[in-house]
């Protein structure tokens, strides 16, 4: 199921958390929603979920708005657990299943025993991650079309971690729709194929997390002197950050890195060296405020 | 199909890539052989760790350059003819980026084109000396 969100903010009195955002969520892709604490990603959460009402915009599942039907087939880990602290972890998979006809009893035990749960606990007793694995257990028993996880791995070790993360892929490969929000790039990295990055609540950068890997490169130069001009680099639309420092000239581009490297050869570079980022490379320069304008950087060494 | 591939999510190279050319070297090494299944996307998405549509972004990949095949119901297979056409098109890929990435590092620490060629005739006379 595809999900569609457009032109979404969400106002708190004068405070904007969400501020005109519009994705496209493919159909069975992994999204993965990055950004800094209070980038705005909860709120953009519980208004696809219909907790939280929009100021505007609107969200769409495969075209249509949020039905009961499409609720039956949707399931949420909330970044904060809204278990009750006096119900034991077998009450909670009772209530899951009076609440959705999809709920799978012998599915759910299976996912007890991987994250050795044990079934009587009461979660007032229980560790932080335990509460993640009991949420992520009652989200995974429904076999759901769409799931909204947020920080699904939040105090679990990495060996449940990686289970998590397996769940995930499973669901995916079922064509399950999974919009993930995690502080660990890592998993993301490894789980998503589209991301967006929030930053005070616009997005900063989205796109297929391999063609944002493909195009985004540092292009690094070193010249004769410290006096070489670069004007006709610096000013180009790929280049998102120039930063040079005596000799050495440093691009972070979003594209082009090849056709860059060789016009900075063509200028006399003596060295040209194209450098590839990874996800967490790309996020930080999406949320760092300096990458915003492809101002020059004059760096004190 | 034994434990071949080995991808770097954390790496700046796009996973579906590595996992192309990973699979094209093994063709071409004969580790993996004619005719032999490669897991599901499914399979290899869970043995890897990586998003399903990643390795069938790579499946695709392999497709369209005619180092795999895909029966529908049956899964896919390294073509018959596999070996040979990937072996060359993968290692001639594999040798013009090093070669590439080669004269490129000469250039930027100042080395002349005709040092450059002497250098490979030195290589050319390592590893064929049959033909030097």
């Amino acid at each position: 199921m595809s999900i569609s969100i457009a032109h979404l903010t969400k106002r708190y009195g004068g405070f904007t958390a969400v501020d005109d955002v519009s994705v496209e969520i493919p159909s069975g892709s992994v999204f993965g929603l990055l950004g800094p604490n209070g980038a705005g990603k909860t709120t953009t959460f519980k208004c696809l979920l219909g907790l939280a009402v929009p100021s505007s915009g609107e969200i769409r599942f495969d075209g249509k708005a949020l039905t009961p039907q499409v609720f039956e087939r949707l399931s949420y880990v909330p970044e904060r657990s809204v278990l009750y602290e006096w119900m034991s972890a077998a009450d909670h998979l009772e209530m899951q299943r009076r609440a959705f006809k999809s709920y799978d009893a012998r599915r759910a035990n299976e996912l007890m025993q991987l994250f050795s749960l044990d079934p009587r606990k009461r979660v007032r007793n229980m560790s932080k991650g335990m509460r993640t694995a009991l949420s992520v257990v009652l989200a995974f028993s429904t076999s759901p079309e769409i799931m909204v996880l947020d920080e699904p791995t939040s105090g679990l070790d990495p060996v449940n971690q990686r289970s998590v993360l397996k769940l995930i892929i499973d669901a995916s490969a079922q064509g399950a729709t999974i919009v993930l929000a995690s502080h660990q790039i890592g998993q993301v990295e490894r789980a998503a194929d589209h991301i967006a990055v929030l930053r005070h609540g616009k997005i900063a950068l989205a796109g297929a997390v391999d063609d944002l890997k493909a195009g985004s490169k540092i292009v690094e130069a070193i010249f004769e002197t410290d006096a070489f001009a670069v004007n006709g680099v610096a000013g180009d639309s790929r280049v998102t950050r120039v930063e040079r420092t005596g000799r050495i000239l440093r691009l972070t581009v979003s594209s082009g890195s090849e056709d860059l490297a060789g016009r900075l050869s063509a200028m006399g570079a003596l060295s040209v060296r194209v450098v590839d980022l990874n996800l967490e490379d790309i996020f930080l320069n999406a949320v760092d405020a300096r990458a915003q304008s492809a101002d020059v950087v004059e760096s004190v060494s | 199909m034994p434990a071949v591939l080995t991808v770097d999510p954390r790496s700046g190279v796009p996973i579906y890539l590595q996992i192309v050319e990973q699979i094209k070297r093994s063709v071409a090494l004969g580790v993996l052989a004619p005719g032999e299944q490669l897991p599901t996307v499914k399979q290899l998405a869970l043995d890897l760790t990586v998003n399903p549509n990643t390795v069938a972004r790579a499946y695709r990949d392999l497709e369209r350059d005619e180092v795999i095949e895909t029966a529908p119901g049956r899964g896919s297979f390294v073509r018959a003819n596999g070996r040979a056409g990937a072996s060359r098109s993968a290692a001639a890929d594999v040798t013009a980026e090093a070669l590439l990435a080669a004269v490129r590092e000469a250039r930027s620490i100042g080395l002349t084109a005709q040092q450059v060629r002497s250098l490979f005739a030195a290589a050319l006379a390592r590893w064929f000396p049959e033909e030097s």
